[in-house]
């Protein structure tokens, strides 16, 4: 049954998504508009690796927006629509359901990196050097995952509060700065560094431009795999005590329609 | 016979917060200590005027809200804390035109909710060409919902809340807005649920229908009963159902 639940949300998230400009817009302009702001900034840098922070830095933004926008924006829809108390008093449970979604979405959502990628061969004929592909399949594996637990907490904030859009907005700028998407995360201040550490997308970044670049140093490759499924795992139990609390909470606070 | 439905002394407030600055906390009793039983197989009515308190009663039967005091059973478990043993086996409608996915077709809308409840390939897709017939959607079940007219979107919630073959099927103010054939259609449903030993629970402030479809009922007024019974009970000496439930309504005013 949660195979089905999984499945079906998922193509039905697409589908719905897919339908709307504004996710078209997130999907398609994104990356595009991204690359060529990027590569502008990048052009004069030292930085000799364009695919590293150009491709990957546009791409990553755009499948972060795209997260961001409709983990928040399609419970806010399924409030307007009055479709959200009947997913939730579905048996398949409100947790299955959340995560077909957040599949759906991501999966769509990494249409951007090839979208970016083929910006930058198309416009400036970047070439695309990747050095070790056994390391960048496993990279973007780890990145889904790790953008997937995220958004499962996301989701589960947003599903308590009917301020939805305002958080939305206020989360997905620092986010792209924190995880170290467009720039290292060394040229934050210090203090902040913390906060990246802890934050799973920043490793995933991290794995995939290490991919990217060629791995030298395989072990350090492995300790930063294993340090993201650790935070991912710790991720995932979070929002599982998360969606307990949840469930209690919206039924008593009567957060789930729109009054 | 055990009672499908029990509610006893149940309360619901809602915590409503003012102003900006000095946020001050207001407190709205909903419900404030109902008590009554549904029988299965019984059509139920909860009438009352507007925010009587009776969407917030079916909020509370269906699992989506929870009590701030008293019992609420719905098959013998507690709505909130053993929802899982209910759930499967309820569905409910909204009246308007809430509750489709639009830019799905009406079969997809079906099959989704379906799997959401479990349903196997095979009887998902019976159950859903049945259903279909029964709402008089068949002919447009492969449109997107967002070209069907107001009724039409009404029926595909009637549709899904047949979906699972409920044992309860609650339904607030089902027929608001529905033209005179989608409204003869939804009571001719109930009476077929009825015929097949499903329980209904119906709020309506259509009182000559509450009189034709209802076996029993209790009008809420301010969030109590203010009365109970049969329609016959409830007419009591008055010419009309309408009557006896204005002097009811009216008697409790401040
Ligand atoms: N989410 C809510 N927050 C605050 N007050 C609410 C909420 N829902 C309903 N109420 C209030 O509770 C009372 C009963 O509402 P409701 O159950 O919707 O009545 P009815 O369905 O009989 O019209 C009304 O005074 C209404 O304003
Ligand atoms: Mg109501």
């Amino acid at each position: 049954m949660i195979r089905s639940v999984l499945l079906s949300t998922m193509v039905l998230q697409m589908k719905q998504s897919f339908a709307r400009p504004m996710f078209r817009f997130s999907l398609i302009a994104n990356p595009i508009l991204n690359t060529i702001l990027l590569y502008e900034m990048f052009r004069h840098s030292q930085q000799d690796n364009f695919v590293s922070y150009v491709v990957l830095g546009a791409g990553l933004m755009a499948i972060w927006s795209c997260i961001c926008f409709s983990s928040a924006g399609d419970i806010q829809r399924e409030r307007y629509s009055g479709t959200l108390a009947l997913i939730y008093a579905a048996p398949a449970g409100f947790p299955a359901i959340i995560t077909g979604k957040i599949l759906g979405n991501t999966l769509l959502s990494l249409s951007s990196l090839l979208i970016s990628l083929a910006t930058a061969v198309a416009v400036y004929h970047t070439p695309v050097v990747v050095i070790r592909p056994g390391y960048f399949f496993l990279a973007p594996v780890a990145l889904v995952g790790s953008f997937m637990v995220i958004s499962t907490v996301l989701a589960a904030l947003l599903t308590l509060s009917r301020r939805t859009s305002l958080y939305m907005n206020c989360i997905e700028i620092p986010f792209i700065l924190l995880c170290g998407f467009a720039f290292p995360i060394q040229v934050l201040p210090a203090w902040l560094h913390p906060i990246s550490l802890a934050l799973s997308p920043t490793w995933a970044v991290d794995l995939l431009r290490m991919a990217v670049n060629g791995v030298e140093d395989a072990s350090l490759f492995f300790q930063k795999l294993l340090i993201l499924m650790l935070l991912s795992v710790g991720y995932a139990l979070f929002s599982g005590w998360l969606y307990r609390y949840m469930d209690r909470q919206v039924r008593m606070t009567a957060n789930l329609e729109v009054c | 016979m055990e009672a499908i439905i029990q509610v006893e002394n149940l309360r619901r407030d809602y915590i409503t917060h003012r102003g900006f600055l000095h946020r001050n906390k207001e407190v709205v009793s909903a419900v404030r200590d109902i008590s009554f039983y549904v029988q299965p197989g019984e059509v139920f009515g909860l009438l009352g005027q507007n925010g009587a308190g009776k969407t917030t009663t079916i909020k509370m039967l269906t699992t989506l809200l929870a009590p701030t005091g008293g019992t609420c059973k719905v098959l013998g478990f507690n709505t909130f804390g053993e929802e899982k043993y209910i759930r499967p086996r309820i569905n409910f409608i909204f009246g308007g035109e809430m509750g489709v996915y639009r830019r799905l077709s009406a079969r997809d809308n079906l099959r989704y909710f379906a799997n959401l409840y479990g349903l196997k390939p095979r009887e998902r897709e019976q159950r859903i060409q049945d259903i279909l017939e029964l709402v008089e959607l068949r002919d447009a079940a492969d449109r997107l919902a967002e070209t069907y007219s107001k009724g039409m979107v009404q029926r595909l919630q009637i549709a899904r809340g047949l979906i699972n073959n409920p044992d309860i099927l609650f339904m607030d103010e089902p027929t608001v807005g529905l033209d005179p054939l989608g409204a003869h259609m939804l009571r001719d449903i109930i009476r077929t649920l009825h015929r097949e030993g499903k329980t209904v629970l119906l709020t309506t402030h259509y009182l000559p229908e509450a009189e034709e479809l209802c076996n029993r009922m209790v009008i809420l007024n301010q969030g109590r009963i203010v009365a109970q019974g049969t329609p016959a009970d409830i007419k009591g000496e008055a010419a009309t159902l309408e009557e006896a439930y204005i002097s009811l309504v009216q008697e409790v005013k401040p």
